[in-house]
């Protein structure tokens, strides 16, 4: 590098500021530290080969990205990656598919046929749902929908 | 008691010193720690906080925490305090116990992140939520006592533990706070998810703030800037990994550079008064070394990471950098050439810029040319307080006295400095920007060029100070005037014909070739380059009147000479193309 005013004496005070970063660098910041907490999937950064990929594919975080999944990595990623914004895609993804998210099962259910009843506070039919203590799908018959446990928000 | 009482107490009685119990710290110690654990074990159950919230604020009320502002002080200090012991026990055992990092963090994070919210819910219910705007008060009032408890803390531990220091509790502390204040906890609309806990946040839907603090936001973000500035890296040096992590955290970044409600339209530059001073603070803080090319481990990384820093608000905010670029060049030490061409190389982005190397390039044809550019008040500022502003504004409007050209090379010095020291490069950045605002205030932008730019007391200035500087002197002149090429504007183009004219009117030529190094040596950097120095050096070496060939300083070795060549060729072939 290049001084072209010459070095100047470092005042004792910058010396002392040096000290410390040099031992600030051993306890150093990992990307976990600016981060929500993830209980499922934590973040664990270790060397990975040159010829694998490094990165993420591109638009791997568009919407599209996302409708090109199967069900199955959708409710993964919904049940797995809570509070990201892949969670929210996923969620998204999974609407369009016409499944619907059941508060209080904490489900995502898709009907099976046209429902036998329909009534301005529940539907009962057949439903197909995600059971995510057996991980997979299920069928259930003569289910009632109640609509106040329809999880109803647009999600722009 | 009315539980949601509890919350209304919080403040009112904080104001009130009356009824002010002498409680001893043993005491309020053990009431703080056995509130902490409840907390953290009621914040990990599978109720959601809101829920258990008022609950909890009356136990807090039961055990006098929150009678007087004495205690509440006391409270929050001592629960911080044990939240950092608690994760240096963990970071310090994690290799005794065989713990992998992310594990040992992960646990301190669930000690973190629980306070974190208590802070997040005792300032979101203190006060009144009638949703008047007075009502705002008391939470930002608690929140900057917490915040300042917290910057407090970490001051004093880093004087204790020295290099043991660990910025890991307060870092996340902070930057959970700002997650839950600015994006709120935003869930997915998805009420009582038990077993995904209750933080569903994205971050990516501004309309999802808690409207409780969006009347609030730009006081929220004023409080972290103000705890940033009580951290800083001169003053706690061992935190300044964070700190400088915190600053570039991309929430921080686009709350306070484009405003908390910003649209693709409408950005607001309301945050920017905020966001600068940190950003110098940093470079400020790595001048001294970067000037004397110290860069130990530790500061190379502090650098590349605030090239980082620099390189983001480029790309994304470069209407910031044009706008506080003489701050920054008056922080930037001279030799670090590639973070001030960050720097000068922003533009903004509704502007198209012509390709300087277009063949016979018309600048004075441009539109914007005649636009001056933003910023600059503070630096001018440094001006006002000078002993020598009456005689400066008294020569620049009679030309006389001439004394006081022979005066001003001692002005611009330090009274005791030392070699490489004896300027002062922030007055001369001043000083040739008023005098090259007052010059193109004079001839009117739309009329800049090289002869109307000459025989003035703009020029009359500028000329003493290349011949009666020295070299040391005269560098940090000439950068000065370098600073200002830039994009396309009447400063660029002004800054670019004085530079030109100083060159081919210089009777030595020793000032010649210091201005050929200072164009040169901001060339063959990496890029980015700016694109008012680029014009400038091409017209320099393609005009024949500057008989550039001719000297001997282009020859005066052989690497020299190569590397001329090579750039005349880059802009010969750019030119056939």
């Amino acid at each position: 590098g290049v001084a072209p005013l010459g070095p100047v004496q470092l005042p004792k005070q910058c010396l002392y500021q040096l000290h410390m970063l040099e031992a600030a660098c051993r306890h150093t910041i990992y990307p976990v530290d600016s981060q929500r907490l993830r209980p499922y999937l934590p973040p664990n950064p270790c060397p990975t080969p040159s010829y694998y990929p490094q990165q993420a594919l591109q638009h791997s975080d568009s919407v599209e990205f996302f409708h090109r999944l199967s069900t199955e990595t959708l409710f993964f990623i919904f049940y797995f990656m809570e509070g990201t914004k892949a969670q929210y895609l996923a969620a998204k993804a999974l609407k369009k598919q016409s499944w619907r998210f059941h508060t209080k099962y904490m489900m995502w259910f898709q009907r099976h046929e046209e429902p036998k009843t329909i009534t301005d506070e529940y539907e009962q039919g057949t439903y197909v749902y995600f059971d995510y203590e057996k991980w997979g799908q299920r069928k259930k018959e003569h289910f009632t929908f109640e609509y106040r446990y329809l999880e109803d928000r647009e999600l722009n | 008691l009315n539980p949601s009482d509890g919350s209304n107490f919080l403040m009112s009685s904080a104001m009130s010193v009356a009824s002010r119990e002498v409680e001893s710290d043993s005491e309020l110690l053990e009431k703080t720690e056995r509130l902490m654990r409840d907390w953290i074990n009621l914040y990990h159950s599978n109720t959601p906080p809101n829920k258990v919230f008022h609950i909890y604020v009356q136990s807090m009320n039961q055990h006098g925490i929150l009678k007087t502002d004495d205690s509440i002080t006391r409270f929050f200090r001592l629960s911080t305090e044990l939240c950092v012991d608690n994760c240096y026990r963990i970071l310090n055992g994690q290799h005794a116990n065989n713990a992998s990092v992310l594990e040992a963090r992960t646990k301190c994070f669930q000690t973190l992140d629980a306070f974190a919210h208590l802070i997040v819910m005792l300032v979101k219910h203190s006060g009144s939520n009638t949703g008047s705007m007075s009502e705002s008060t008391p939470k930002i009032n608690l929140l900057n006592k917490v915040l300042g408890i917290i910057g407090g803390v970490a001051i004093h531990d880093q004087e204790i533990r020295n290099e043991e220091f660990q910025h890991l509790p307060y870092y996340r502390i902070l930057i959970i706070l700002l997650m839950e204040l600015t994006l709120g906890p935003n869930n997915l609309g998805l009420p009582a998810m038990n077993n995904f806990q209750h933080q569903l946040g994205f971050g990516i839907n501004p309309s999802q703030v808690d409207p409780l603090y969006e009347s609030i936001q730009y006081q929220v973000l004023n409080a972290f800037c103000q705890t940033l500035k009580l951290l800083k890296p001169s003053k706690a040096p061992s935190f300044a990994f964070a700190w400088l992590d915190f600053i570039g955290h991309r929430i921080f970044m686009e709350k306070c550079l484009n405003g908390p409600n910003s649209t693709p339209s409408i950005i607001s530059t309301k945050g920017w008064i905020f966001y600068a001073p940190l950003l110098i603070e940093i470079i400020k803080f790595l001048a001294p070394f970067l000037r004397n090319v110290e860069l130990p481990h530790s500061i190379d990384l502090l650098y590349k990471g605030t090239l980082k820093v620099l390189l983001i608000l480029l790309h994304d905010f470069p209407e910031f950098l044009c706008e506080y670029c003489y701050e920054l060049c008056d922080a930037i030490p001279p030799n670090a050439i590639q973070m001030r061409n960050l720097v000068l190389s922003a533009f903004p982005r509704n502007m198209r810029l012509p390709d300087p190397f277009t063949p016979n390039l018309k600048i004075d044809s441009l539109p914007e040319i005649i636009q001056s550019p933003k910023g600059a008040s503070n630096t001018l500022s440094a001006l006002a307080t000078v002993p020598f502003r009456k005689e400066l504004d008294s020569y620049l409007r009679t030309r006389s006295p001439v004394t006081f050209l022979c005066e001003l090379r001692g002005y611009l010095q330090n009274p005791n400095g030392s070699d490489g020291n004896r300027y002062n490069i922030p007055l001369i950045n001043a000083l040739v920007l008023f005098v090259g605002q007052s010059a193109i205030q004079a001839i009117t932008p739309k009329h800049i060029s090289m002869s109307s730019i000459a025989h003035s007391s703009h020029m009359d200035i500028f000329q003493n100070l290349a011949v009666d500087l020295d070299t040391e002197g005269r560098y940090l002149f000439l950068n000065a005037i370098a600073n200002q090429l830039r994009y396309p504007n009447s400063h660029t183009h002004y800054f670019s014909c004085t530079l030109l004219y100083i060159f081919a009117e210089s009777n030595t030529e020793a000032i010649q070739e210091q201005i050929t190094r200072v164009l040169l040596e901001r060339l063959i950097v990496n890029r980015p380059h700016p694109w008012g120095l680029l014009v400038t050096f091409i017209e320099l070496i393609k005009n024949q009147s500057f008989k550039f060939w001719n000297h001997e300083f282009v020859r005066c070795a052989p690497e020299i000479e190569k590397l001329f060549e090579s750039v005349a060729r880059s802009c010969m072939q750019q030119q056939q193309k």
